[in-house]
């Protein structure tokens, strides 16, 4: 609990950029470095045997990306796509050329980092019974003037796919 | 006589009727006794040939039966015998043949072939076989077999002429005194008829001599006697002597009142006499004087009163009549006046309706205009109609132009944010674009709400055209409403301008007349004054008849005098003519 205000100190004056979108009601966001895109008008090719978070393929611009249904990953029920829907893709860095769907895109928000709590992760619980989603995906709580926002961890996403098989 | 002949005629007539009506009944009578005799007698007959029939039928069966047994009883004397020969079958066969009704017999052997026979003509034959001509179809036949070795079987023929014979002689004896019994009855209802006949006729020639003598002797003889009376009364010869020797009571009281009759008339009858020359010369003088009576006074009375009471009469009307004539000529001249007022209001009137004849016409032609206004109006409403349709489908394509900028707004918000999403991967090189970038998101949000509005906008536009296009229809309807009623509104009109010509120029005949009359009553006014001047002159004429009058009401007062003299001699008749009638009263009774 002490080493965090230290770590929030150090960057006090520095600013941080969220791509935010609505996810089943949630007001959520991600880090603006992790985009690299978004895309508005998506025609998916499904593939047969994978888990039902894996929406299908995309092709961009003659690269094919994965898409993956963020409901499903953080425990939501799955929801047919629709005229606002959207498709956030990632940078190479965070995982190999993916996506994850949205139900709607929000804006660009540059907050101070001293808004940001973070999340600290509780080992007392035990591996099985923890909640993975919950406990991986969301990073921190972001303090808006009027709402809160919910920051996720974008290269946990690939992993959580991993996880649950 | 000839009367009397007429009566015994009749009472003759009507005996000899009643006497042909008697017979002609027992004609009847007895013709209906031997129609119900002859039925009898023939069920008689009948009943006769049934009793022989079953007779002769019974006799048949019971020689038949006799015959059998007659051979039974010869067979059994042959089989009773031990030895047999041919003497005895002949000798058998010949006492059959004695039998009277048996005509031939043969005696067959197994073969049915006959070995002896017999037969009867004229005596009893005996041979082997009959001969063919005989003939046995007439005869009845028994065949009989035997259990005698030689013979197997009898052929037995035999007659029954004999029992029919005798019954037929009893029936036909039978029915001749049938026969005979009906003659009897048919010659003794003769007689009965003829004596009758006889019998009636004495009785109705007795009864119609007896009624032709009573009234010869009780009524036609006395009636004879009043007639030669009357013929002597009916020459006015009343010295007739009645006596009444009548054998009869009824025609003696008759007799004796025409006596009464008599001697009373005679008596009248001379009193009558005398009374007649006195009652002739007093009925002369009376003839003469009431003729007079007759021509002068009623007459002459009558219409001199009537002339006088005329007179007067006329001189009261005379004096009226000019009276009269004057108000007419008084009364003509106001009439005269009025006609003229009246000649100067139907001047006033024609003038007013031509003039409203006139304004009728600017009527007219207002509605026309007005109707050509409203056809104008319906096609301006049309025009309307078509540009509010024309308006609909430009807002309709600014409804599609406002999505397209919608998208066009969604599109550039992407944009910007994958500009932004550049910029800050740029670092601190990309803050300066990331500016940039959120002013497109910017703009981007608010094209998309201005597209927004301008969709409501247009979304209210057509909302009012819609409203719009219900209300110009409307106003169609109402139009056209509009046009028809004024087109019958001047249809109307063309009619009353009609009229109203037709008013005009009864109003100027009208004009015409009313000057003729008023011409008319000019003339009328100077005839009137022209009457009042003669009817002065009538006057004078008037009293002029009633002088002359008054001279023959003195006339009339000596007529009055010779009218008193008829009426002393009138009473004079009146006593003369009351004896007469005391005379005659009598001769009435």
């Amino acid at each position: 609990m002490k080493n965090i205000p230290t770590e929030r100190k150090k960057i006090a004056t520095t600013k941080r950029q969220f791509c935010t979108f609505q996810l089943a009601g949630h007001y959520c966001g991600v880090d603006i470095l992790d985009v690299k895109e978004i895309i508005d008008e998506v025609t998916l090719t499904k593939i047969h045997h994978a888990p039902p978070e894996m929406m299908g393929f995309v092709n961009i611009r003659g690269h094919v990306h994965l898409v993956l249904d963020l409901r499903l990953l953080l425990n939501f029920n799955s929801k047919p796509i629709d005229d606002s829907s959207r498709v956030l893709l990632f940078h190479p860095n965070v995982g190999e050329s993916f996506g994850v769907m949205v139900d709607q895109i929000g804006h660009m928000v540059e907050v101070e980092e001293s808004l940001i709590e973070y999340r600290i992760a509780d080992d007392s619980i035990s591996g099985i019974n923890r909640d993975f989603r919950k406990t991986d995906l969301e990073k921190g709580v972001c303090k808006l003037e009027d709402k809160l926002l919910i920051i996720l961890d974008a290269p946990m996403f690939l992993n959580a796919v991993e996880i649950k098989r | 006589m000839n009367k009397t002949g007429i009566a015994s005629k009749i009472i003759i007539i009507s005996c000899s009727t009643v006497f042909v009506f008697m017979i002609v009944g027992s004609i009847l009578i007895i013709q209906y006794e031997i129609n119900i005799l002859n039925n009898i007698t023939d069920g008689k007959i009948d009943q006769e040939e049934n009793v022989f029939q079953i007779d002769y039928f019974q006799e048949k069966q019971r020689l038949k039966k006799q015959l059998e047994k007659h051979i039974q009883n010869m067979v059994l004397i042959m089989k009773s015998v031990d030895v047999i020969y041919e003497q005895t079958f002949q000798f058998q066969i010949q006492m059959l043949c004695m039998q009277p009704m048996i005509r031939a017999v043969e005696f067959c052997d197994q073969n049915d072939n006959s070995f002896l026979s017999a037969w009867f003509e004229e005596k009893v034959h005996v041979s082997k076989q009959l001969p063919k001509k005989f003939d046995l179809s007439n005869f009845q036949h028994i065949k009989f077999q035997t259990d005698i070795p030689a013979i197997n079987t009898i052929n037995l023929y035999y007659t029954t002429n004999l029992i029919k014979n005798k019954l037929l002689n009893r029936k036909n004896k039978n029915t001749q005194e049938l026969f005979q019994i009906r003659e009897e009855i048919y010659e003794k209802l003769k007689g009965v008829l003829l004596t009758q006949s006889f019998g009636t006729l004495l009785v109705v020639a007795i009864l119609c001599a007896f009624l032709v003598i009573s009234l010869r002797l009780f009524i036609l003889n006395p009636i004879e006697e009043l007639m030669d009376i009357s013929n002597r009364l009916k020459k006015f010869d009343l010295s007739v002597d009645i006596l009444s020797n009548s054998n009869s009571y009824e025609l003696n009281l008759l007799v004796q009142a025409l006596a009464q009759l008599l001697i009373g008339f005679r008596s009248i009858i001379s009193d009558v006499k005398e009374n007649s020359g006195l009652l002739s010369n007093s009925a002369d003088n009376m003839t003469g004087i009431a003729e007079q009576l007759t021509s002068h006074s009623v007459d002459a009375e009558s219409q001199v009163n009537s002339v006088a009471e005329a007179s007067v009469q006329i001189s009261g009307n005379i004096h009226s009549i000019a009276e009269s004539v004057e108000q007419i000529s008084e009364n003509v001249q106001s009439v005269s006046m009025t006609s003229d007022f009246l000649f100067q209001n139907i001047n006033s009137v024609a003038n007013a309706i031509e003039e409203l004849s006139s304004s009728l016409t600017h009527v007219g032609e207002r509605v026309k205009k007005g109707t050509q206004i409203a056809e104008k109006a319906v096609l301006l409403a049309q025009k309307a109609g078509e540009t509010v349709n024309i308006l609909r489908h430009a807002a309709n394509e600014i409804s599609g132009v406002s999505e397209f900028i919608q998208r066009i707004a969604h599109k550039t918000n992407i944009l910007s944010l994958n500009a932004t999403i550049e910029a800050a991967s740029a670092g601190s090189a990309g803050r300066g674009f990331s500016v940039v970038a959120s002013a497109i998101q910017e703009f981007a949000e608010q094209s998309s709400r201005a597209a927004k509005d301008i969709t409501e906008r247009i979304a209210g536009v057509q909302r009012g055209t819609s409203e719009i296009e219900t209300a110009f229809s409307d106003v169609s309807a109402i139009i056209k409403e509009m046009n028809l009623s004024s087109e019958s509104i001047s249809f109307s009109v063309i009619e009353q301008t009609k009229a109203v010509q037709e008013i005009a120029n009864n109003a100027l005949e009208a004009d015409e007349r009313a000057r003729n009359i008023n011409i008319a009553i000019e003339e009328l006014s100077k005839t009137a004054n022209e009457a009042a001047e003669n009817i002065t002159q009538v006057a004078l004429g008037a009293n002029d008849v009633s002088t002359r009058i008054q001279s023959v009401s003195k006339n009339i007062s000596f007529n009055r005098q010779i009218s008193h003299q008829i009426n002393e001699a009138a009473i004079v008749l009146n006593h003369l003519s009351g004896n007469l009638k005391d005379m005659v009263d009598p001769f009435k009774v």
